[in-house]
């Protein structure tokens, strides 16, 4: 009996727990988009976090990609054979893949882990080393000191990466499959013709964007909670990274969806 | 000038203050004393607004502040200056900038007085060369004189301190201790220090508070407390002594 209500009270707090957070998570996002309009922008703010976000991050991205698109292109031709004996839809499907789903979530989830686990920690260090409290003294908004600049370096950081990562994924998929299955170009372009559309392309820098919007203010989200001590930036650290990964993951679902109507 | 009136602050299940009533005279110098975690921070920045009271009332200068909207809380902000129990300086920004920071964001005032008040700032806190520094290249100390620095540009009424000596060696420690002293006279700030320096407070204070778990258990001036019969302030007092 008194084990049922310790669960009931345990349910119950987690579930006022995540309410509470959510509720703070919504009012950051109207504080973020309604401190964004107002002046003054800061421009080099801005750049550095683009450099930060962006220039920084596209190593590790394109590394990254050129496996998947290796991957996606192997496993497709693979699968093919098996199914229907012939692999010659390979290029436009792999290339359908790469540009709907693979190209924006793998960039969005290493940006994660790379910029959002920064962020976290930038932003709890300064919450419990009081510099946030010294900021608000010294007469700054926060949100709009901290949280603006990332959220559109972000926002447009993971639109163009996006858009890079989908070319070079492309790219690679098409010397895979004239070096290693066998396809001349002409093969591999006019499959991705007959498969693939301009819109398909502008879908994903649309998902990148969005990808980019939610990273940055969960990043903050958590930074702001964090609680004292070493330990504390630790868990907002590692709460904003999966905290972002499954709310991308979800996101992507929902606009795939919805995209799903358009095309 | 400052007036809590029942001030209750809670975090979660946890009530930090519990119905406190102070009142602060313009131009006092007054000593809070307490064990870490009696909420002496929590009250300090009650005060300025960083935290909001629950429940009670919050007067300065005739204002009951404590519903202001955060851009309402500016003026309060810029009369009631803060150095933080940490330096809290802007990783980023060289010595001079983290001290010109409040000036450019609170007066529209020309370069050269910028300028001019950042180094007789840095030069009463005994720093007159670190300006272009980066915080992460000076000691613990300095970053905390820095901190001071950086309130005291902007000149304020009202001046709150929250452990301004504590981790600083003893000599440093006494001449932030006189130069709180100094600019209170000089200027008849009004200064609340928060402390675990009995020393001291009985030597500059003009009034003590003792708190414990959120409670006033003590308040009367030096002489009244070295006289006190409450057991903690007698526990603060041994350390005194000996
Ligand atoms: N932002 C906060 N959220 C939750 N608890 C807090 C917060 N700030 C302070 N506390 C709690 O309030 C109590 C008093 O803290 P504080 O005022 O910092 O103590 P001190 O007297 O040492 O300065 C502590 O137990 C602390 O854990
Ligand atoms: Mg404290």
């Amino acid at each position: 009996m008194i084990k049922g209500y310790a669960v009931l009270d345990f349910v119950g707090k987690s579930v006022m727990d995540s309410y509470q957070g959510v509720t703070q998570f919504i009012q950051l996002v109207v504080d973020s988009l309604a401190e964004g309009f107002r002046p003054p922008l800061r421009i080099r703010e801005t750049v550095q976090q683009l450099y930060f976000i962006a220039v920084q991050s596209l190593p590790i991205i394109l590394f990254c990609v050129c496996f998947a698109a290796m991957v996606t292109i192997l496993e497709s031709s693979f699968h093919m054979k098996l199914v229907i004996q012939n692999d010659s839809m390979v290029p436009g499907f792999a290339a359908m893949l790469i540009l709907r789903e693979l190209g924006a979530v793998v960039t969005a989830l290493l940006v994660t882990s790379r910029v959002g686990a920064g962020i976290a920690a930038e932003v709890g260090t300064m919450k419990i080393t009081e510099q946030i409290d010294a900021l608000r003294m010294l007469g700054i908004r926060p949100i709009h000191y901290i949280v603006v600049p990332r959220l559109i370096a972000s926002v447009i950081g993971l639109a163009i990466l996006t858009i890079i990562a989908n070319l070079v994924c492309l790219f690679v998929a098409f010397l895979v499959s004239e070096i290693y299955l066998g396809f001349t170009s002409g093969l591999f372009i006019t499959g991705l013709v007959r498969f693939i559309h301009f819109q398909d392309l502008v879908f994903s820098i649309i998902k990148g964007a969005c990808f980019g919007f939610v990273i940055p203010l969960v990043s903050c989200h958590f930074g702001f909670l964090c609680a004292s001590g070493a330990e504390g930036v630790g868990l907002a650290t590692t709460r904003s990274v999966v905290a972002s990964s499954v709310i991308i993951i979800i996101l992507d679902f929902v606009l795939s969806f919805v995209f799903s109507f358009f095309s | 000038m400052i007036q809590f009136e029942k001030v209750v602050k809670r975090f979660g299940p946890r009530t930090i203050l519990k119905e406190l009533t102070l009142h602060v005279p313009a131009g006092e110098i007054l000593f809070i004393l307490g064990t870490s975690g009696t909420g002496k921070s929590v009250l300090l920045k009650t005060l300025v607004g960083l935290l909001r009271p629950d429940e009670g009332e919050i007067w300065i200068d005739g204002q009951e502040v404590s519903k202001f909207s955060e851009i309402e809380y500016l003026g309060i902000r810029k009369k009631c200056g803060m150095v933080f129990q940490q330096p809290a300086l802007f990783d980023s920004l060289t010595v001079f900038e983290n001290v010109a920071f409040g000036l450019r964001r609170h007066y529209r005032l020309p370069e050269a007085e910028i300028v001019s008040r950042v180094h007789s700032s840095l030069a009463a806190v005994h720093l007159p060369d670190a300006s272009e520094k980066m915080p992460g290249e000076i000691s613990y100390g300095m970053q905390k004189r820095v901190s001071l620095a950086r309130t005291l540009a902007l000149r304020p009424q009202v001046l709150l301190f929250d452990e301004p000596t504590t981790g600083l060696d003893p000599i440093t420690t006494a001449s932030v201790n006189l130069l709180i002293e100094e600019l209170s006279r000089q200027f008849s700030t009004t200064s609340i220090v928060v402390s675990h320096d009995m020393t001291c407070a009985l030597s500059i204070a003009d009034r003590i508070i003792m708190l414990d778990q959120g409670r006033i258990v003590e308040e009367g001036s030096p002489d009244h407390m070295k006289r006190s019969q409450v057991p903690l302030v007698k526990e603060f007092l041994a350390e005194v002594v000996t």
